[in-house]
């Protein structure tokens, strides 16, 4: 579905990803980990187009978006959220999503409808009832949610999440893998996730690659990845490996 | 809290009679007005009415970058002055009535905004700002330098051939038409998908470009539009003023006038450069005529600073907070 070959990024003379093959399976849920500064965020900026790859192809469902603008990445249905929430804070939690719907893939033109289809997506991410709030009124794991809906609202069938879990309690963490499950199982959508906490990886993930100093150290199931001498030396340090 | 930028609500409907009886009071006030000239009103009454629908349709017009995608202009005279300059080259060049160019000279004013807007759009907050304004003094030079179109010594319209009074009635009337049209497309873009979508690049562009907005088009759209309709204006009240020169039409002071209207009143909604640029208007006469053109600066200022400590948010903004504690 998603594909990477040879991706380069470089910021002056840092090399933020190097030489990235990566490849996002139709249905799957996919997870990218490594340590701070090891490139993932940057390879999710290359994807949606907010930085230009340097190097290296990316190609989207047989189509190359390398080159392609962001909202024309967005519209081709690969949806995404921030590392820290971006709320649009002086517009209400239904406003928030029921834009996404006016502007992602559907184009819907009338608003009538894009609030009603805002409204359902609020719905599955149990924000309904706070839709009349100013996206300010939420709280941080709220933020979180209203992200996500905002992400589907594109009707994505792609969704990247940068760091959906950081920072929630385990409670919040418990239910943020079972929506994680929802979007793939329910709406059928296929999910490229960035994550740190490993519990939430181990839980969701078919499929995790490592990036470290932005070059893939490893790929391939949970359980196999976490056994990967290099992941443990990468992410604890030689010494205790 | 702002108003729903998308107005139905998803289940229970909104009082309607408010918002009809609210379109009633509207509509008989607009009759009222429209038939004022036939009381025969003070002429200095007229030219006063005259002068608040300019700053009406400049305001509003104005409030499509500056309010809702958050890019505030200082270059709105800009537009204004090609729509005048349009319609006083086409009287005196090819004798044409200007209420025949003025609209001519919106959509040269727009496709101006077309082509400065390309670089000048990609700049945000304060670097926008002094690039508007930039922008407006080297225009201004432009005009100052050019003898086709009257240099530093300006050009004059031929007068209408009818009384004092047909005059300002007509326009009056014409200028009513364009405050009032102004008024009405900002107010569609503000529901719109349009409106929603400069709402949202003012809150978080690269939010708005990842939901598929494409944020340099859309403010392009608006700051062409909104240029038309400062063209369009200006077409009309530079036949209006008789005279115009590029100190008059380009003047700093009727851009920062502009931004004036819109803070005060609120740039979040349509009725916000509307009430603006009514209060901030008859405020500036008042004191004019009561107290003194000497201090009536003085006091304008003070009038400002007080309300931007207190209603920062403008005047609208101010109202509804107090209607509707949150």
């Amino acid at each position: 579905m998603l594909e990477g070959i040879g991706v380069v990024r470089r910021f002056g003379g840092l090399t933020a990803v190097n030489h990235f093959d990566f490849q996002v399976e139709k249905g799957r849920i996919v997870g990218l980990i490594g340590p701070n500064g090891s490139g993932k965020s940057t390879l999710f900026n290359v994807i949606t187009g907010f930085y230009p790859a340097d190097a290296g192809r990316i190609v989207f469902q047989g189509e190359d978006i390398t080159r392609r603008k962001t909202h024309e990445i967005a519209r081709l249905g690969i949806g995404r959220t921030f590392q820290l929430v971006r709320p649009l804070l002086g517009m209400t939690v239904l406003e928030n999503v029921a834009t996404a719907v006016l502007y992602g893939r559907d184009q819907e033109g009338s608003m009538a409808k894009a609030r009603g289809r805002a409204l359902e997506l609020l719905r599955f991410l149990r924000l309904d009832e706070k839709r009349d709030l100013p996206a300010s009124g939420l709280v941080a794991a709220e933020r979180k949610r209203l992200e996500i809906a905002r992400a589907l609202a594109i009707r994505p069938s792609l969704i990247l999440l940068d760091e959906t879990f950081s920072g929630l309690s385990e409670t919040e963490v418990r239910e943020s893998i079972g929506l994680i499950f929802k979007i793939r199982n329910e709406l059928g959508i296929t999910v490229f996730l960035i994550e740190h906490v490993m519990k939430a990886v181990m839980e969701t993930c078919e499929k995790i690659i490592v990036i470290h100093y932005g070059v893939k150290l490893a790929e391939g199931p949970p359980k196999e990845v976490s056994r990967n001498k290099a992941v443990i030396d990468a992410y604890l340090g030689q010494k205790h490996a | 809290m702002r108003d729903s930028i998308l107005e139905l609500s998803t289940e229970a409907p909104r009082p309607r009679v408010n918002t009809s009886r609210a379109g009633l009071i509207a509509v008989i006030c607009l009759i009222l007005l429209a038939s004022l000239p036939l009381f025969r009103p003070p002429l200095f009454f007229l030219s006063l009415l005259i002068s608040i629908f300019l700053f009406v349709s400049l305001t509003e017009s104005w409030n499509l970058m500056g309010g809702y995608a958050g890019y505030i202009s200082l270059g709105h005279v800009v537009f204004f002055s090609i729509g005048a300059y349009t319609t006083a080259v086409g009287m005196n060049v090819f004798g044409a009535s200007p209420f025949l160019t003025a609209v001519p000279g919106g959509i040269i004013a727009g496709a101006v905004a077309a082509i400065v807007g390309y670089p000048v759009l990609r700049l945000k907050g304060a670097y926008f700002s002094i690039s508007s304004l930039l922008m407006a003094v080297i225009f201004q030079l432009v005009f100052l330098n050019w003898t086709f179109v009257g240099g530093s010594t300006g050009l004059w319209y031929k007068l209408m051939p009818v009384s004092i009074g047909a005059n300002r009635a007509i326009f009056y009337e014409v200028m009513l038409g364009i405050a009032l049209l102004t008024t009405l497309v900002v107010r569609h873009v503000e529901r719109s998908k349009f409106g929603a979508g400069l709402i949202t690049l003012r809150e978080d562009e690269d939010v708005a470009r990842t939901i598929g907005i494409n944020t340099a088009w859309l403010k392009l759209k608006a700051f062409i539009l909104g240029s038309f309709f400062a063209g369009l204006a200006g077409g009309i009240y530079g036949y209006y003023l008789s005279f115009i020169q590029p100190d008059i039409t380009f003047n700093i002071n009727t851009s920062l006038l502009i931004l004036m209207m819109a803070f005060f009143g609120g740039c979040m909604t349509w009725t916000g450069p509307l009430l603006g640029a009514v209060l901030l208007s008859l405020t500036n006469q008042l004191i004019v005529t009561f107290i003194g053109a000497e201090i009536s600066r003085i006091l304008y200022g003070l009038i400002l600073i007080l309300l931007m400590i207190f209603m920062p948010n403008g005047i609208v903004e101010f109202l509804r907070a107090r209607r509707s504690p949150r």
